[in-house]
């Protein structure tokens, strides 16, 4: 009885599971850059202070997000 | 980031007037020892909790990580060229880049 109450219950799941919601769209050429204030590091260790992009107001900044540390590219 | 290294010269100008900041989710002690062990001229940012990578559209909900999306801040503060992806191995990604840094970034600041 239990195993058929839980087969009915499985069957009624959808098979696909739905898609987890797509992450919000790439910022478009001409948007204003989200300011950010994140913990840095170098190659000579972690710094002491946060790295924000406001302090290179007046420059060009490349900001290159990427998988994970020790990872390819 | 290999190849974001070797083109920090000519396509990142060696930083002048240029910032390269690299951004995930590692924390900071696991990009400090991978920049160091592999010699990386490069400021990273570390986002664990991914806020920044939502707010610039790069991140991967399914794989929780961001994709390989960069971005051309312009001293505006706007954003002036984006790659989403960056096609990282394609030679063709970095003349591009480089092109759009070079509009930003006065001609050779530093020739006389």
């Amino acid at each position: 009885m239990l195993t058929t109450l839980v087969l009915a219950a499985l069957l009624q799941q959808p098979a696909v599971p739905p898609a987890p919601p797509p992450g919000p769209p790439a910022l478009a050429v001409g948007a204003q850059a989200p300011d950010f204030s994140l913990p840095g590091a170098t190659r000579y260790g972690t710094l002491k202070n946060p790295v924000r992009l406001s302090d290179y107001k007046g420059k060009t900044v490349v900001l290159a997000f990427f998988f994970k540390a020790r990872t390819r590219g | 980031m290999n190849a974001y290294r070797d083109q920090y010269a000519q396509t990142f100008k060696n930083g002048r007037n240029v910032v390269l900041i690299a951004i995930s989710a590692d924390v900071d002690t696991a990009l400090a020892s991978w920049a160091r062990d592999a010699d990386y001229p490069v400021l990273f940012a570390s986002d664990t909790g991914s806020a920044v990578g939502k707010a610039y559209g790069a991140y991967n909900a399914q794989y929780k990580l961001d994709n390989r999306n960069l971005f051309v801040v312009g001293p505006d503060g706007k954003i002036a060229y984006r790659a989403t992806p960056f096609r990282e191995i394609d030679p063709m990604a970095y003349t591009e880049l480089g092109g759009a840094i070079s509009k930003l970034v006065p001609a050779d600041s530093t020739a006389r």
